[in-house]
């Protein structure tokens, strides 16, 4: 299939079945004054897959995930998001049409409690104002606990009840990348954007991860953008995989075909003059 | 052994999410709002010491609840929502001025509109009521600085209300009711018929506020608005894309805090002084807050408690110490001895413990629950 072709339109509201393309984005061009950081970028991401972005250090990753997410508007191109167009948009907009991202280095509530930072997910999901919440008492309460019972299960579902009421600040680097999953995950997003959930993790935490990112696929149906560097992981979980280098789509494919892709393997090993 | 919560299990979220989910927090609470409520009065009306006379009560009691209300508010904005803010002492004066304006009478002509906004004198509790309204709306309009600018840029901001309003109800007459002398005196304290007079039906009316507003601070820190607050604190960018918006959860932190700042402010000058001027609102007053937040901890209710306590108090103690111990030494000594002592500790204090009272007092709570084992 080829990147640019226009997805079907849906209606907004709806949901996107899946396979069909959830996010597309068209010909996306952002500088930062003379650098720039991505040049004309197509791929799309379809519903229920998991679809990598690889490529090496400075090759426009993140500022690809802060793109999508509207924290940075690109001067040129597309993005089509569930059939709907937009160029600009608040961060928090994106957040309320369900995409939600965890980041390359750790960006917790530092603090706040385990609890309490997965509880900040369920922010959009929540209504009662400001008055209701100074009592305390009646809908408030009752949509406190609601929502902290979900909490509930997304905590036992990453394993990390023992942490529950720890400050995140204090905890090592891997249970943070857990919270902040968890995090995450407490929004229900339809599109979940992660900036390298496994860095700086040791062999059996990015086992545990990695069966996470599985599971949050086919237990919550969510569809997940990572970029990851590990090219064991990427190749053993993504469907399919894009590759940028210099702010430049070189590669997109399968995790088989990128392998075989002359211009990947130049891009990673670099080329003889 | 004595507080531990071991045993204490908890089976639905309702009471893990309580406001103090240990039973022993629970008792200790109700045991000093009990003391407060009834054994500081009794011990008033039959002169036991230390409340023998009224001194303890009139000036320090009721100035610390009163500050404390106001650090409560300023650790709402400070603490909890990361705003640095000096312009609290104008707040309280603007919760002090709307208070007398409406308790008296508002009458103000709008010529061009060939009409006049007039309101008749309300009761004082409205007024005070209204007059931490109108703090929270002018909190609200300085508050708005705060989506563009951060941290000490943001304090040089709210200190241009401090001046501001520091210059305009001395220079804007209307405000004080033309009072040849820029002072201005409370009304009658009548509350539904009762009329508040003495020392303890002060203390009691104030703590009756400071106790109320504790539990909605505590209440809103712990719920959703809460957590926007620490979160936009923390880390804005990542709060950003959790799809809190930066605009509603920083005007509400301004809104909240300079309410209760205003209603301190009201309470200071219609409970406290009595007869005031724009002076009792001045820079002093904001330094005063903010310090008390800082020492007795940021992001902490009880912290604004023992913050304002350490401030306040301190320093009256050591006034009566050498007098106490008989030293002879003169009164203008003393009182340097008490700026020097008081900015000492304040110092030490920040460097063994940063994080002010309220950290002490959990690093203190977490020993308790394994004494007498090490761990």
């Amino acid at each position: 299939m080829k990147a640019d072709v226009k997805p079907k339109p849906v209606i907004a509201g709806q949901g996107v079945d899946a396979g069909e393309v959830l996010l597309a984005v068209q010909n996306v061009s952002l500088s930062f004054g003379g650098v720039r950081a991505i040049r004309n970028v197509s791929f799309d991401i379809r519903k229920g897959e998991i679809r990598a972005i690889i490529g090496p250090n400075g090759a426009g990753k993140t500022s690809m995930l802060n793109v999508i997410n509207g924290f940075y508007h690109p001067q040129e191109g597309v993005i089509t998001y569930k059939g709907r167009q937009r160029s600009a948009m608040r961060p928090h907009i994106a957040a309320s049409q369900g995409i939600a991202r965890t980041f390359q280095n750790v960006a917790l509530f530092k603090g706040m409690s385990t609890l309490d930072n997965i509880m900040t997910g369920r922010t959009l999901k929540m209504r009662r104002g400001l008055l209701a919440h100074a009592l305390h008492f009646g809908p408030a309460k009752r949509e406190e606990i609601r929502h902290r019972a979900a909490v509930e299960h997304i905590i036992d579902f990453l394993e990390i009840a023992h942490i529950r009421k720890a400050p995140v600040g204090k905890l090592p680097y891997g249970l943070q990348k857990r919270v902040e999953l968890g995090r995450a995950l407490a929004m229900e997003p339809e599109l979940l954007l992660l900036d390298e959930p496994m860095a700086g993790m040791n062999l059996e935490e990015k086992q545990d991860m990695s069966r996470f990112i599985l599971t949050v696929r086919d237990a919550f149906n969510t569809t997940i953008a990572l970029i990851e560097h590990d090219m064991g992981v990427v190749m053993d979980l993504s469907d399919r995989v894009v590759v940028l280098d210099y702010g430049q789509k070189i590669a997109d494919g399968t995790p088989a075909e990128v392998q075989g892709n002359q211009a990947v393997i130049d891009a990673y090993l670099g080329v003889a003059h | 052994m004595l507080y531990r919560e071991a045993g204490q299990f908890k089976t639905t979220y309702s009471a893990d999410m309580a406001i103090f989910p240990i039973r022993q927090d629970r008792v200790a609470l109700i045991l000093l709002l009990l003391f407060a409520f009834i054994g500081v009065p009794v011990m008033a009306t039959f002169h036991i010491w230390p409340l023998g006379s009224d001194y303890m009560l009139r000036a320090i009691l009721i100035p610390f609840l009163i500050l404390a209300l106001a650090a409560i508010g300023v650790n709402i904005l400070v603490g909890y929502c990361g705003q640095i803010s000096l312009g609290s002492g104008a707040f309280m004066a603007i919760g002090a001025y709307s208070a007398y304006k409406f308790s008296t009478g508002v009458h103000l002509p709008l010529a061009w509109l060939g009409t006049a906004l007039a309101i008749p004198p309300l009761p004082v509790l409205p007024s005070i009521l209204l007059g931490g309204l109108m703090a929270a709306v002018v909190g609200i309009l300085f508050g708005i600085p705060s989506l563009r600018i951060k941290g000490l840029y943001l304090a040089v901001a709210t200190l241009a209300a401090q001046f501001f309003f520091d210059w305009v109800f001395i220079r804007v007459k209307w405000f004080t009711n033309y009072a040849p002398s820029g002072s201005v005196s409370a009304p009658e304290l009548n509350f539904f018929g009762l009329t508040v007079n003495t020392s303890i039906e002060r203390y009691l009316l104030c703590l009756i506020f400071v106790t109320l507003f504790a539990f909605v601070a505590k209440n809103l820190v712990r719920g959703n608005l809460g957590r926007q607050w620490m979160a936009i604190r923390d880390m804005d960018i990542a709060a950003e894309l959790m799809g809190i918006r930066p605009f509603y959860a920083k005007l509400t932190a301004f809104a909240v805090s300079s309410f209760m700042v205003g209603v301190a402010g009201a309470l200071w000058a219609f409970v406290y002084l009595g007869a005031w001027e724009p002076l009792a609102f001045d820079i002093n007053r904001s330094f005063q807050l903010l310090f008390m937040v800082i020492i007795g901890g940021l992001g902490s209710i009880l912290g604004s408690f023992l913050g304002a306590a350490f401030i306040l108090i301190l320093p009256i103690m050591l006034d009566q110490v050498p007098h106490a111990i008989g030293v002879p030494i003169s009164v203008e000594t003393v009182s340097h001895l008490v700026f020097i002592v008081t900015g000492a500790l304040i110092c030490y204090l920040l460097i063994v413990e940063p994080h002010g009272f309220a950290k002490l007092w959990s690093i203190g709570k977490e020993k308790l629950r394994l004494w007498p084992y090490p761990y």
